[in-house]
């Protein structure tokens, strides 16, 4: 009985979010959710390889890959996105498993500084590469409407494709922290030599983790592609946009856990445009300024994220209604 | 439980978001202006957004558009996604009907393909790409020259000044390219190939570097070794000035022409002193230029002084006040209706010869919206000024040779 | 052959810059323990200090070193006093996150207060060179060399002989140990950001002569001085010289020979084929560094 009270309570919830473009006809509104469902999904991506404490600041690489391998099939061999997304999980995967080569000895911020050197790397080819990539002049995506080509001329297809990104992708994640693989990561975190003492097999088990969040974050960015039109390597492969911004949406809501992504995201996201149109247009810069400021008071007032600050809330929440359940 | 309190004050700051929507007066003409005018773009971005600034000021104090004044509704393209979101917001939540900017050719890409979309109109004053009018929208219209069109100034002078004065013909001058490899250095390099092999111009080198690089020896070694008889360089900032030290420092002696961006920048005489002296530079109309075929031009320096305390930095923002202008000249005639049909019909009739507006250039559009008589012209650094060599009914001077 | 020396010199030349550059990072990367990603900013702020002497007193850049070098070392005690202090503790993702908000604000206060504009000096020597037989060495380049081999035989010996020195070294090498000898490992923190940022600052200011500044100018620096000090190795002055050397080399010869626009994409594979294979570096010294992410 009790547990129903919380299930009716997320279900209304996800009933709201699927009534959002009915009512709100401004594409504008519909455009900030689809950005932030988009990030609520490469925030919970990322945070698979912090559940086993590694940071990385190069996922703007594996989004780039997606997105480049997706709108490459379908504008130079005319493959729909659809069939594309499985060139593009596997590029990924190949890009995963190269990086894969620094985790086996690197940790913590080595292993950072070595995922913003691989980004740095794929971005300068991109670049060169014009046959192919067609370098910073950049890739259209063509207006040639339908489900197929993922071309839409309303708002609302894709803010219900990023809403089911961000919806699997943070089923994905929960899964992934609530399975074997998830304790096993959680414990190599904490102590390697504890757990590899237990017979885990530390590499596989970071290794396992970094593919599952390379891939999650190349189907994000094959869809983004799509949903953005251009494609050009200084966006794609943006170190602010795609490699922190997740990285700074999981600390700000908690990193590590399922939910801190969500609520990180659900923040930063709006967050950021608020600030650009409000303060970014009064006075160059002044956006950032804040921005930053936002970023070292956090860290320094919350560090567990606002999750930490929800959570005795939640608590009593739960006490309200009266459940006692012990997954807290 | 502060803690909880000053977050709770951040959700309800943001819960504005969705509420807010300023709507359009009736008394006033609402125009949204995209600029970046944060992140890397920003020195040129701002610039061009003076321009238009200018020009509504200017048109504010006569009168307005069809008696109306005219407001911008600002937005800040700092990067890919935000133009999206901005034009987004300009179009929904500020309701504006038409919208200008953009000087980079990648966020107006972005940006006029959401405006297109809705069927709100879109006119490029600064950025060159020459895709931007190619897709086949009827709502994107632009009044400054195409990257083709740069290289068309660059491939005529060279033609038809710099081969007579080294005593060769046309086919016998060698080119290198030097070019920063972001949007703007790979597009313009693209269309003097392009241009170069029709021509009969033979191109030695192409060489790509990246405008965060603080050495282009590399460059300069590569092209001392092509050893062509013009360097054409396409840089975006700072990298211009890098460029002309490091060639002066490694003996590169092959005079360098500039494509806009960082070698029409006032810093670049500043920074390199009497070094600037004989850089070529092809770029939209600069200050110090024929006035008598650029009516309007101290008018808008002028103004320009007032409000910004200082002398323009870069000529794009006067191509941005010459393209705002032909917007407001659009809208007066339509009596500021924003109606499709009649802004089309207008913008069409249109038929400004060259010599009547501030830039110099004529206003002729064609049918994908592309302004046919915009130019550029070719002009040389000369004592810490930039002046204009050529064509001949532009220049204030004759252009030297400087190795 | 000459052509091939010409390059190499180049190279060296460019080596010595980045040497400069990194020796701070080293200091505070090593010392502090935090991935500094405001190290670029660092620079960026001297850069523009020694811009505006210029303008404004007409003070040369080498003489503005004696008001920009104190400034600086105090701008990064400052620095780590109020703002990186009170993050010691939590984890090193948490203090590099708040270095992150430092670069941010910074630039963007540069970008507020200084408009996006770049700004060049312009000396007598900018663009003097020696010349002997066929090559051409920058003279304002040769003295950010010459800075560079001083200041890091300089730091060698403070760290080898002094006291304060040696309470350094000890702190790279343990610093819950350094503690319990009696250390105060606060107070060498504040030292260290501070040199680390003096360090930065001698960089910057050397480089004006034949550099440009703008607001977004230190991301790249970051990135490079970051390669620079893994690989030559954590702790080690020597290594972040040599490797600043080594990466000059490569980077001009690889943009002469291979491609321009790929020179950098080339040190950062050698980045990643060093850290995958010898993650101590090239010259580093292997101990002590486990702590902070090496197996």
């Amino acid at each position: 009985m009790k547990k129903y009270t919380l299930w009716i309570a997320g279900g209304l919830g996800a009933l709201l979010l699927l009534l959002v473009p009915l009512y709100f006809k401004s594409t504008f509104v519909l455009h900030i959710y689809t950005l932030t469902f988009f990030y609520i999904g490469l925030t919970a991506a990322w945070n698979i390889m912090a559940y086993g404490g590694n940071l990385s600041l190069g996922h703007a690489s594996f989004f780039a890959i997606g997105a480049y391998v997706g709108a490459l099939l379908y504008v130079k061999l005319g493959i729909s996105p659809w069939i594309g997304l499985t060139g593009a999980v596997a590029a990924s995967f190949v890009g995963g498993m190269i990086l894969s080569m620094p985790l086996i000895r690197l940790r913590g911020p080595f292993f950072t500084l070595a995922t913003i050197a691989f980004t740095e790397v794929l971005r300068l080819i991109a670049i060169d590469w014009r046959d192919l990539t067609h370098g910073s002049a950049g890739l259209n995506i063509p207006f040639d409407l339908g489900w197929l080509n993922l071309t839409f001329k309303s708002g609302a297809p894709f803010y219900y494709i990023a809403l089911a990104l961000a919806v699997g992708s943070v089923w994905l994640s929960r899964w992934v922290r609530y399975s074997a693989l998830g304790y096993h990561l959680r414990a190599a975190a904490s102590d390697d030599q504890a757990a590899e003492a237990l017979g885990v097999d530390f590499n596989l088990v970071q290794i396992t983790a970094l593919l599952i969040s390379a891939t999650l974050t190349a189907v994000l960015g094959l869809f983004y592609a799509f949903y953005s039109y251009v494609l050009e390597p200084a966006t794609l492969f943006s170190f602010e946009l795609f490699s922190l911004q997740p990285a700074l949406n999981a600390i700000i809501g908690g990193m590590g856990t399922v939910w801190g992504p969500v609520i990180g995201a659900v923040f930063m996201t709006p967050l950021g445009e608020f600030l650009r149109f409000y303060l970014g247009t009064i006075q160059q810069g002044l956006n950032y300024v804040v921005y930053g400021i936002i970023l070292i008071m956090t860290v320094r007032f919350f560090p567990g994220g606002i999750l930490s600050l929800l959570t005795p809330l939640g608590v009593r929440f739960k006490r309200w209604i009266g459940d006692t359940g012990d997954n807290q | 439980m502060k803690k909880l309190a000053m977050l709770a004050a951040a959700c309800i700051c943001l819960m504005q978001i969705s509420v807010t929507g300023v709507f359009a007066e009736e008394k006033t003409i609402q125009i949204g202006a995209l600029y970046p005018i944060s992140g890397n773009l920003a020195l040129m971005g701002e610039e061009s957004w003076r321009g238009a600034e200018i020009a509504r000021i200017l048109r504010n104090r006569q009168g307005g558009v069809a008696g109306k004044q005219i407001v911008f509704r600002q937005g800040d393209a700092s990067t890919n996604s935000a133009a999206r979101s901005e034009t987004e917001r300009m179009i929904e939540q500020d309701k504006v009907k038409a919208i200008l900017g953009t000087y980079a050719s990648s966020r107006c890409m972005v940006a006029s393909e959401v405006a297109a979309r809705k069927d709100i109109f879109y006119f490029e004053l600064g950025a060159i790409a020459n895709a931007i009018t190619q897709r086949g929208y009827k709502t994107v219209w632009r009044t400054c020259p195409t990257s083709l069109d740069f290289c068309r100034g660059q491939v005529n002078f060279i033609i038809n000044w710099l081969a007579p004065t080294l005593g060769k013909k046309a086919n016998e001058i060698k080119v290198g390219i030097a070019h920063e490899d972001g949007e703007y250095g790979t597009s313009v390099a693209n269309s003097f190939a392009t241009l170069a092999k029709k021509t009969g111009l033979q191109i030695v080198s192409v060489e790509a570097y990246s405008n965060t690089s603080n050495d282009l020896s590399s460059v300069i070694f590569r092209l001392r070794k092509a050893a062509p008889d013009i360097v054409v360089a396409v840089s975006s900032s700072q990298d211009a000035i890098l460029l002309s030290r490091q060639a002066n420092e490694l003996g590169l002696n092959i005079p360098i022409m500039g494509t806009g961006g960082g070698h029409s920048f006032q810093s670049f005489a500043d920074g390199l002193g009497p070094q600037a002296n004989g850089v070529l530079n092809v770029d939209f109309t600069q200050y110090h230029v024929n006035t008598k075929y650029t009516p309007g031009l101290e008018e808008f320096v002028k103004l320009y002084q007032e409000t910004f305390k200082h002398f323009p930095r870069a000529g794009s923002s006067l191509a941005n006040f010459m393209g705002a202008n032909v917007i407001f000249n659009i809208l007066e005639k339509t009596g500021g209706s924003f109606d499709p049909e009649k802004i089309r019909k207008v913008a069409m009739a249109m038929d400004i010869q060259p010599g009547h507006t501030a830039t110099g250039w004529g206003v002729k559009f064609d049918k994908e919206g592309q302004n046919v008589r915009a130019e550029c012209l070719v002009t040389q650094w000369r004592d810490g000024k930039l002046v204009t060599v050529w064509p001949k009914k532009f220049a204030v001077m004759e252009p030297i040779l400087v190795k | 052959m000459d052509f091939y020396i010409q390059v190499l010199i180049s190279g060296l030349l460019l080596g010595g810059i980045y040497a400069l550059i990194s020796i701070g990072l080293n200091l505070i990367f090593g010392v502090v323990r935090i991935l500094n990603f405001a190290h670029g900013e660092l620079v960026m702020l001297a850069m523009y200090g020694t811009f505006w002497l210029y303008k404004l007193y007409d003070l040369d850049p080498y003489l503005s070193l004696v008001v920009v070098l104190p400034a600086m070392f105090l701008f990064g005690v400052v620095l780590q006093r109020f703002i990186l202090q009170p993050v010691l503790t939590t984890s090193g993702v948490m203090k590099m996150f708040t270095t992150v908000g430092i670069s941010i604000l910074m630039q963007n206060l540069a970008l507020i207060l200084w408009k996006g504009d770049f700004r060049a000096v312009q000396t007598f020597y900018s663009m003097s060179t020696i010349k002997f037989s066929g090559l051409i060495i920058s003279i304002p380049r040769l003295v950010a060399f010459g800075a560079a081999l001083l200041s890091i035989i300089l730091l060698y010996l403070f760290l080898k002989y002094t006291y304060v020195g040696k309470a350094l070294r000890a702190i790279v090498e343990d610093h819950a140990t350094a503690r319990l000898m009696g250390i105060t490992v606060e107070r060498h923190y504040l030292l260290a950001f501070g040199l680390g940022a003096l360090f930065s600052a001698l960089g910057g200011t050397l480089m004006m002569p034949f550099s440009s500044v703008y607001p977004t100018i230190g991301g790249p620096f970051t990135a490079l001085a970051f390669v620079i000090v893994v690989l030559g190795g954590l702790g080690s002055m020597g290594g972040t010289f040599l490797a600043g050397l080594f990466i000059g080399v490569i980077e001009a010869f690889a943009g002469t020979f291979v491609s321009p626009g790929l020179k950098e994409a080339i040190y950062f594979v050698i980045f990643l084929l060093v850290l995958m294979v010898r993650p101590q570096g090239l010259f580093g010294m292997g101990r002590g560094t486990e702590e902070i992410g090496l197996k």
